[in-house]
């Protein structure tokens, strides 16, 4: 009798019946998609107040990656811009010209690389590929193009600045 | 008079079968386009085009609220009919 007893305290304590605790009811699978559906209104609602109100900081003036002399045709140099953690390459590229671009994938951020001779730039994770001439992404998953920068020559010192799409200086 | 609630409550069991499976459709319907407000909210402000997120946050807002006054029509709210438990007269009538 006394483990009658033990045995009824459970249940004074959780009183609700097994088929209730085991089964979803339709109703409460409606109301647990009106929940799903306010995060989703909230989740949009934060991405928009990011965008709008707190865009990301621009680079501002130039920065020196290294001398033209130090990188060979079809050879990479990552680099960091002071003040920054986001990781970026240089590239230069067989006919000459110098590319930089931000080093994240854009589909999961993985670290993207030139395959040299190719003009193509691939993320190895989920075998996605950029054109290394202007960053667009041309195969697989990457759903938006690498982020760029402008390099800018001067004499034989490599500079970065702050892509602006108008700018037509092809270095 | 008769309301909207005990009318609904009233209805045979296949109707309000119908009922509530055709609010979780639409209810599914709602959040499968707040998930692609999302993500096309998301992919664009990415790529630097935050124009799309004020209107893309609107809509998915307002799908919401279409959402939660909808839960109104679901059978079974408010009042639920209640069970007439049997009751054993012999404890009655000693």
């Amino acid at each position: 009798m006394a483990r009658d007893t033990k045995d009824n305290h459970w249940k004074e304590d959780f009183p609700i019946p097994e088929l209730e605790s085991t089964q979803v009811s339709r109703r409460d699978f409606a109301k647990f998609l009106c929940l799903v559906s306010g995060g989703l209104a909230t989740g949009t609602g934060y991405v928009a107040i990011k965008a709008n109100f707190f865009p990301p900081e621009k680079i501002v003036n130039e920065h020196f990656v290294c001398k033209k002399d130090e990188l060979p045709i079809g050879g990479t140099k990552a680099f960091v811009i002071s003040g920054s953690d986001i990781p970026y390459i240089l590239i230069h590229l067989e006919d000459g010209q110098f590319r930089s671009y931000e080093q994240k994938c854009t589909h999961l951020s993985c670290a993207v690389f030139y395959l040299p001779g190719s003009g193509r730039i691939e993320c190895p994770c989920h075998n996605g590929w950029f054109d290394a001439l202007t960053g667009e992404a041309l195969e697989g998953p990457p759903p938006r193009p690498l982020p760029r920068l402008d390099v800018v020559i001067k004499g034989m010192d490599v500079y970065v600045k702050a892509y602006e799409p108008s700018n037509k200086a092809v270095v | 008079m008769s309301t909207f609630r005990e009318g609904q409550d009233q209805a045979h069991p296949n109707k309000t079968s119908t009922l509530i499976l055709a609010l979780i459709l639409v209810l599914i319907l709602n959040v499968s386009i707040q998930i692609w407000l999302l993500y096309t909210t998301l992919n664009n402000a990415l790529a630097q085009h935050a124009d799309i997120a004020l209107p893309a946050f609107l809509a998915s807002l307002a799908l919401f609220l279409v959402g939660f006054f909808w839960l109104y029509y679901l059978p079974g709210g408010g009042k639920q009919r209640k069970i007439v438990k049997n009751v054993n007269f012999s404890d009655t009538y000693h």
